[in-house]
């Protein structure tokens, strides 16, 4: 380190390389996880920027100047721009903080500019959080601090070299000691609801989940995935799973090929003809970066923040960018919307003309065959139950008649065309029909009762509209693999797919799968919920009373003065110049045991004088505390007996001696 | 803190160094570093720091981020732990400075503590700073002692007492300044700048005529200067002529009985009194190499002849201070 400047003005001193090289590798690290979040050019430029900068601390190159670096930065905050059209929001604010920090690197020079440099470290480390807050990221952002607090004391070790290993420890040791105090923090400082001021509603990218349509195909893409869409806790009895359709979005408009969303509207009162009795649960909700709410078949209700649209669909007025907890009860037998609109009704009855025509004449041909809509319906599935049909997730690719080619060529597909062959055969027939695209079934965790639902769970199947039934749901997929349904997909397929499910596992590997989704389970449930409300409930549950702000407040100073304190209290113990050998403290402590029974060894006496006095006063020989000051004298005085099992010896010795009653 | 200090108007600033005198006396001894020697304030850094995690804190609220609150409350941690381990970095430290030796003005004056950890613990990057001169840092071990020096430019001849020291530390993170004054009662003794004049010299020894010159290093008369030949003891070598540029010469002297030498205020040819000063230390420097009694005749002062280095110092030691007004002025390091 340069020391060539008076304190007050150590900030203006000359970057050392050392300091450079370990704040470029801080940056680094807390910006590898967002380098699959950013554009390709922004992660070159910032590799660019490092690179350049290392060279150039080791005088292979030299500083760019001023006069090019300001065009420069506004040319990069103007890419930003026309890289999203907007600089705020999350990934448009987090590329121009990347940007900007490149462009500092470019610019440092002084040990302020490092300084600085280490502190958007530390904000970046906030910033991977808006992007997902699994245990994963948090373990990764928790091994990134330590790293950025070693570049710290780096940094601020001034001349001395103190080794790396080192360095690490005391890095380590101060976060280490600043959990306890984190936790305090984070259990009782009040929290506040949010946002203070808005946050752009904006899609999440990448994010795998259900999409807005249907086509042939779409569907199969998901069940590829195992990441969890959700996870539901149910109070009481689970329902079977056959049972378990989890709805999602509705689809009514149809362009021959593909299924879309009907503008929807906010539905004004619940027509659920809701009979039996109710299912309650609690749903966590992974992000899918949609306003989607997945209930179980009809929810009876909804939670605050969203409604429910006229397809009962749980809408959130949000996007479910983070995680999402919510309790529910749902209906399994009712008449759904009996009295639907005529509009609607027309609505789901529509399809083109001209896409399709024998699947149109074969459902037109069997209006004019049966009399009633049920026995269009057991006609449709009958032909899947009973004809040629395979379930395969690797159904042959469709042309522009994709229902046609379907139903009387290829006859092998996936659920989303039995769905869309199935719903365009009914409106053919003349009734009104739609596509429902959801979850079915999910996979029970026994180690924390509850039921996984994965993107490999997702399904699509048909509502039609009975006179005097209301909407009825019709799974055709069950008519031609009934496994799906009551087992799960992995047995349905069987088409060496590899298993999600964590059942079909060994069962120890089985357990310790099971365990970890309960542990991500319970972080999601504990960690990254603990709101307003959670923080009252969790805290009044605690039993100390603390009930409002107030009381938080002081709880939280009581913590802190505690934890400190206590750190206070260890330290300075610890830092106590070196206590007394072990075997001085036993000595001593049975010499105590002497006094108590009225021998008190003379200041000026040898062990073995005060000894003899002893078996005088008693009238025996105690030869087992002749052998106890013997070995003392030699631990004390003699080489090579201060070694542990020596020591460990002499204190059993001292311990177990007792003053023998002399009679 | 010295942006404080700079800011706080004259008469606040005058309070706060009585104050602070007040809690750190002068010590004849090592100093110990306990809690009320001790002060511990953010550094800059540290106050961005604070702001930092304000922004950090509102991002959080506003995105109702567990995570962002977790990584907040947890660098909030860090800070407070490094108040307490910054602070901890001094405490129980004992100080001491050890009296420097005499230099001549215009030299550096070398001022070296003594830093004793009786504890446990190791300090890192320990700072001393006087006034506004360069720090020195160094580590201590545990249960172990490090010496730490300052090399400060001796700028006015005389007597004097340091004034307050700081040791500090902003170990480990930097975000903390924790800082101890230090006063110590110990003498710096500045001799004035040996001014050397060959003339005044040599019309001072002229009354050493008519003796036999013998080309020896051996005798008690000094006879002149010749090349100094190798195997020659040191202490014969001219070092004032090597001063000069001379080379190496051996001074060899007369064997007869030495003359006695006065050192008078008025045979100076300077004017000014520091020139005066500096010539009679020249003179004091020169007759003590030559093992040559002197003594020293200042206006009001007279110091009898005599040889040896505790009758030079003393010597040198009454010209250090001839007229000083404050004998206990605090040494100064920047020219006035």
């Amino acid at each position: 380190m340069q020391n060539n400047l008076p304190i007050d003005r150590i900030a203006e001193e000359t970057a050392d390389r050392t300091s450079i090289v370990a704040v470029s590798l801080s940056f680094l690290v807390a910006m590898l996880p967002h380098f699959f979040n950013l554009p390709f050019w922004i992660t070159g430029f910032t590799l660019f920027a490092l690179m350049w900068r290392g060279a150039q601390s080791r005088g292979w190159l030299w500083a760019i100047p001023r006069w090019i670096l300001v065009p420069l930065v506004l040319a990069g905050g103007i890419s930003v721009f026309a890289e999203y059209w907007t600089i705020v929001g999350r990934e448009p604010g987090l590329a121009l903080l990347t940007v900007m920090t490149s462009f500092k690197f470019l610019e440092s020079k002084t040990h302020r500019d490092i300084l600085i440099l280490v502190f958007l470290c530390y904000f970046l480390l906030a910033t991977h959080f808006l992007f997902g807050q699994t245990l994963y990221i948090a373990a990764y952002m928790f091994g990134a601090l330590i790293f950025i607090t070693t570049t710290l004391i780096t940094i601020n070790q001034r001349e001395e070299n103190i080794a790396l290993s080192e360095r690490l420890k005391i890095a380590s040791r101060l976060i280490g000691l600043s959990v306890p105090i984190m936790l305090i923090l984070f259990l009782l400082v009040p929290r506040i609801p949010g946002p203070i001021w808005g946050i752009t509603q904006e899609q999440r990218g990448g994010v795998t989940g259900l999409s807005e349509t249907m086509s042939p195909g779409e569907i199969s893409n998901l069940i590829t995935s195992n990441e969890v869409a959700f996870r539901v806790t149910f109070d009481g009895t689970v329902p079977r799973q056959d049972q378990l359709y989890w709805r999602g979005p509705v689809m009514a408009n149809f362009t021959g090929r593909t299924w879309l969303q009907h503008k929807h509207t906010e539905l004004k009162n619940l027509n659920v003809g809701q009979t039996g009795q109710l299912v309650q649960y609690t749903i966590t909700l992974e992000p899918n970066g949609k306003n989607w709410l997945f209930g179980l078949d009809i929810p009876t209700g909804i939670i605050e923040d969203s409604y429910m649209n006229n397809e009962y669909q749980l809408t959130s007025d949000k996007a479910v960018n983070d995680l999402k907890r919510y309790t529910l009860s749902s209906t399994l037998t009712y008449q759904l919307e009996l009295e639907e609109s005529l509009d609607y009704l027309l609505l789901t009855s529509e399809y083109p003309e001209n896409s399709n025509p024998e699947t149109l004449a074969l459902g037109q041909r069997w209006a004019r065959e049966y009399n009633s809509d049920t026995e269009i319906v057991n006609a449709a599935l009958s032909m899947f139950r009973n004809q040629e049909y395979i379930y395969t997730l690797q159904p042959p690719v469709l042309g522009r008649h994709s229902s046609d080619e379907f139903l009387f060529s290829t006859r092998r597909g996936f659920c989303e065309h039995y769905a869309s062959s199935f719903t365009l055969l009914m409106r053919a027939a003349g009734i009104p029909a739609r596509i429902v695209t959801g979850y079915q079934g999910g996979e029970y965790n026994q180690v924390g009762n509850y039921l996984i639902v994965r993107q490999s769970d997702a399904h699509a199947w048909s509502e039609v509209w009975l006179e005097d039934q209301g909407w009825v749901r019709i799974d055709p997929t069950a008519a031609v693999s009934p496994d799906r349904i009551e087992i799960g997909l992995d047995q349905a397929l069987n088409e060496g797919l590899s298993s999600f499910k964590i059942a079909n596992r060994n069962p120890l590997i089985g357990k310790i799968l099971y365990s970890w989704d309960n542990l991500q389970h319970s972080w999601n449930r504990w960690v990254l919920n603990y709101d307003q409300q959670k923080q009252m409930r969790f805290l009044s549950n605690l039993g100390l009373g603390i009930r409002t702000w107030g009381d938080m407040v002081i709880a939280l100073v009581i913590g802190l003065v505690l934890i400190t304190g206590s750190y206070w209290l260890i330290s300075w113990y610890r830092d106590l110049p070196e206590r007394p050998a072990d075997y001085e403290i036993i000595i001593n402590r049975l010499l105590k045991k002497l006094e108590r029974s009225g021998y008190q060894r003379k200041p000026s006496e040898y062990l073995h004088e005060f000894l003899v006095r002893i078996e005088k006063e008693q009238g025996y020989q105690d030869e087992d505390l002749e052998k106890i000051f013997t070995v003392y004298n030699k631990i004390k005085y003699a080489r090579g007996y201060q070694r542990e099992n020596v020591i460990k010896r002499f204190r059993q010795l001292s311990q177990e001696w007792r003053l023998k009653q002399t009679t | 803190m010295a942006l404080l200090a700079s800011l706080m108007p004259a008469a606040v600033r005058k309070r706060m160094d009585h104050w602070i005198a007040l809690r750190n006396p002068p010590s004849e001894g090592a100093i110990h570093l306990y809690n009320r020697r001790l002060y511990i304030l953010p550094t800059r850094f540290g106050y961005l720091y604070a702001m930092m995690l304000i922004v950090l804190l509102l991002a959080a609220i506003n995105y109702q981020n567990s995570m962002a609150y977790a990584l907040t409350f947890l660098l909030t941690a860090l800070g407070i732990i490094s108040l307490w381990q910054t602070h901890r970095n001094l405490l129980g430290l004992d100080v001491d400075l050890k009296t420097p030796a005499p230099v001549y003005q215009g030299e550096h004056l070398e001022l070296c503590f003594t830093l004793n950890n009786p504890q446990q613990n190791h300090r890192y990057a320990v700072g001393i700073q006087y006034l506004n001169q360069v720090p020195a840092y160094t580590r201590v071990e545990a249960e172990s002692e490090a010496s730490l020096c300052l090399a400060l430019p001796a700028i006015q001849r005389g007597l004097y007492q340091p004034a307050g020291f700081i040791l500090y530390t902003r170990y480990p993170t930097g975000l903390f300044h924790a800082w101890s004054w230090l006063k110590f009662n110990v003498p710096i003794l500045i001799y004035p700048q040996p001014l050397f004049d060959h003339q005044l010299e040599h019309s001072l020894m002229q009354d050493d005529n008519g003796k036999t010159r013998v080309d020896t290093a051996d005798g008690d008369d000094f006879a002149g200067l010749r090349e100094h030949r190798s195997g020659e003891s040191l202490r014969h070598i001219s070092w004032k002529a090597y001063a000069q540029g001379r080379g190496m010469l051996t001074k060899t002297f007369e064997g007869h009985a030495t003359p006695s030498l006065w050192i008078n205020w008025e045979d100076m040819s300077a004017t000014s009194i520091e020139g005066k000063l500096s010539q009679m230390t020249a003179l004091v420097i020169q007759a003590q190499l030559d093992g040559r009694k002197f003594g020293l005749r200042l206006p009001g002062i007279i110091i009898d002849q005599d040889t040896g280095s505790a009758h030079q110092a003393k010597c040198l030691d009454h010209l250090a201070t001839y007229q000083q007004k404050n004998k206990n002025a605090e040494l100064a390091v920047d020219a006035e």
